[in-house]
């Protein structure tokens, strides 16, 4: 997977070809755990590290193959880092990197419909291959009257296979998310609706705009500008943004003071979007994110945006206060409003999960509960992830049949773990802001 | 069978207006007309006139395949970057074009093909002549495949390459003839990753060395 994106070899076609392929990767993964008590048998001390890292290559592998929304999930996975084992983490942020690219006909094939013209008859100049894969298409890049372009091309027939992939990677969510299906069912139909949202340019477009005129006046941020009489319903064509992606800017050894300001900006970002805005770019993942040479952070990629309804707002950060001066009784009527436990449970489920989202949401409310917070400090990283792995584990969670937690959580957890996982990437250390209630 | 292709120069008009008149038929209809008689008729043609043109509505319906064919080369031609493309990008530009210039008969080509059970027989004879053109054409992009290294020689099997690519032209009408999806995008799709195999599978590829290894160990044993 190292260097430049190979082209694609053969790719499923068909739904039964994918399923197959999917099968396939099951019974790998089947093979694996069969390999892996085999091994503890002899060997009892065996971690399930192993076992873990060979299941990520098999499901990486086909995952890779299938693009498309087979590929967000994995992304989202990958995202979800409280959730997924450390090696299937670093196997699936892989997928944020790499895809095979389009063939240079159906680019133009692709423009001649949606323009009547080729990319050369439009603009200047168009490079042949992709310069960078995003998860549902491709960019190239473009010049016309001086101005260097991102063009983002969407592979053909995505947005129709949204739901039949979901369908195909439900039972590996099940398996690798260690969830139960009503749990995950619950989760699907949220993530389905995000996922044909992002299929819609037009839509991006839009929400582009918006966020980044509501966005305008928060320092050190830059957003591209996007342009009507090259975009349609599957192309994008933007402001190109030269700069490093986090990693190799990081590479370069950049001052604290050049790293505290980009991740404040970030901070900042995100701020004002939750709490002013009330939606949120909710796909925080490196790629969608580029530093210029002066430390300030462009923001690409508005696929993925969430909006956040109020009454879930308010409970949602209600918890996080910093003393849980609530009563019983309120906190009782918050975690039923979120979903987090219901009349279904036992009374000892309630007294579990209450205990254990308690001490989920302290440790996440963290970096609230002070004025500025060290993101550059692994240890809060492991905890946070040694809770994840030990709630997972716990036979309680398992045997519940009971979905936890709102289904805009997902998106929202997600987008504060993306955060918080960019700027402990960033080691910033930035001023937690908060709204006035919440101080 | 034959067509009289050496006509074509002379009186150009009224090949046309047959062609023309031809497909309006069948769109109209949903059939091919019952008799060369009844066609001519309605062309107001006489009879043996109609036949100094075409022989059969055999004959119509290939000389419109290979019409739908020369219009393809002609618009992938005149794309600039089309001398530039590897064998793989002219193959794909050829199918990508080849269906849009489909796109504009597709009601013609669905009322006479759509059945699969009738147009089993019928298709082959109708594109038999487009074959042996394409095949020409099939036969440059594999040249040039193989002098950029791109698609391997192996005896025997590298003639057949241009076989194999008139099966994939077959598949990809198949497929666009069920493709429900908007914009045909399915079949996009279908295009881009059956080509890609086709190509993986004509390249240089762990099996020629394998074989190359056992021809090795066989030959100084």
């Amino acid at each position: 997977m190292s260097g430049k994106v190979k082209e694609q070899e053969a790719i499923p076609v068909s739904k039964v070809q994918r399923a197959a392929k999917f099968i396939s990767t099951g019974a790998k993964v089947g093979g694996n755990y069969v390999k892996h008590y085999a091994k503890k048998i002899v060997n009892p001390s065996l971690n399930k590290e192993e076992l873990h890292q060979n299941n990520a290559s098999d499901i990486y592998n086909s995952l890779s193959e299938l693009k498309g929304s087979a590929l967000k999930v994995a992304q989202m996975m990958s995202m979800d880092k409280n959730l997924l084992p450390r090696a299937y983490q670093d196997k699936f942020t892989m997928a944020q990197y790499s895809a095979p690219p389009l063939s240079y006909p159906l680019v133009v094939k692709t423009f001649q419909k949606y323009f009547g013209k080729t990319p050369e008859q439009l603009f200047d100049t168009f490079t042949r291959s992709a310069v960078n894969a995003a998860s549902i298409g491709q960019v190239h890049q473009a010049t016309k009257n001086g101005q260097t372009l991102a063009v983002k091309i969407q592979y053909p027939g995505v947005a129709d296979s949204v739901s039949s992939d979901l369908k195909l990677v439900r039972p590996f969510a099940l398996r690798i998310l260690n969830m139960n299906e009503k749990e995950l069912d619950h989760y699907m139909e949220e993530v389905e609706e995000r996922l044909i949202e992002e299929t819609d340019y037009h839509l991006e477009v839009e929400r582009s705009r918006e966020i980044s005129a509501a966005c305008s006046h928060i320092p050190n941020l830059r957003f591209p500008k996007y342009y009507d009489e090259w975009s349609s319903e599957r192309i994008i064509t933007m402001d190109w943004i030269s700069g490093k992606h986090i990693k190799e800017w990081m590479e370069t050894n950049p001052s604290q003071k050049l790293k505290n300001q980009v991740g404040q900006a970030l901070w900042d970002f995100y701020h004002h979007q939750v709490h002013n805005l009330k939606q949120v770019h909710a796909d925080p993942h490196p790629g969608n994110f580029i530093i210029e040479p002066d430390g300030t952070l462009g923001i690409i990629d508005f696929g993925c945006v969430k909006v956040i309804p109020e009454d879930f707002y308010q409970g949602y950060f209600a918890l996080i206060k910093k003393e849980l001066v609530m009563k019983e009784e309120e906190l009782n009527q918050v975690f039923y409003s979120l979903d987090f436990i219901s009349d279904k449970d036992t009374e000892e489920e309630k007294v579990y999960f209450k205990g254990v989202f308690k001490e989920m949401i302290s440790l996440l409310g963290k970096p609230f509960h002070v004025d500025r917070f060290d993101f550059a400090d692994d240890s809060y990283f492991e905890q946070i992830f040694l809770l994840g792995d030990r709630i997972s584990n716990d036979k309680m969670f398992k045997k519940s049949r009971q979905a936890r937690g709102s289904r805009h959580g997902l998106y929202i957890n997600r987008t504060y773990f993306g955060l918080y996982n960019l700027l402990n990437q960033l080691q910033a250390e930035v001023d937690t802001t908060k709204p006035d209630w919440l101080k | 069978m034959e067509t009289p292709t050496v006509k074509k120069t002379s009186k150009k008009d009224y090949r046309k207006l047959i062609l023309e008149g031809f497909v309006n038929h069948v769109l109209e209809h949903g059939t091919q007309p019952a008799s060369v008689f009844k066609f001519a008729k309605e062309l107001k043609m006489k009879e043996e006139e109609f036949y100094t043109y075409f022989t059969s509505f055999e004959a119509i319906k290939s000389a419109i395949w290979v019409s739908i064919y020369d219009a393809t080369l002609e618009a992938i031609e005149a794309q600039e970057v089309f001398k530039e493309y590897s064998a793989r990008e002219k193959f794909l530009s050829f199918l990508f074009t080849w269906i849009e210039e489909l796109k504009k008969n597709r009601s013609y080509l669905l009322s006479l093909y759509a059945d699969k059970t009738q147009s089993i027989k019928s298709l082959p004879v109708d594109t038999k002549e487009f074959k042996d053109k394409f095949k020409e054409f099939a036969g440059e992009i594999i040249l040039e495949g193989k002098e950029t290294q791109e698609i391997a020689s192996r005896p025997f099997i590298t003639e057949k390459y241009d076989e194999a690519l008139w099966l994939q032209v077959a598949f990809v009408f198949r497929y666009w003839l069920d493709d429900r999806s908007p914009r045909f995008e399915k079949t996009d799709a279908a295009i881009e990753k059956s080509v890609n195999l086709a190509f993986d599978l004509m390249g240089k590829s762990a099996l020629d060395t394998f074989l190359d290894f056992a021809k090795f160990l066989y030959q100084n044993k």
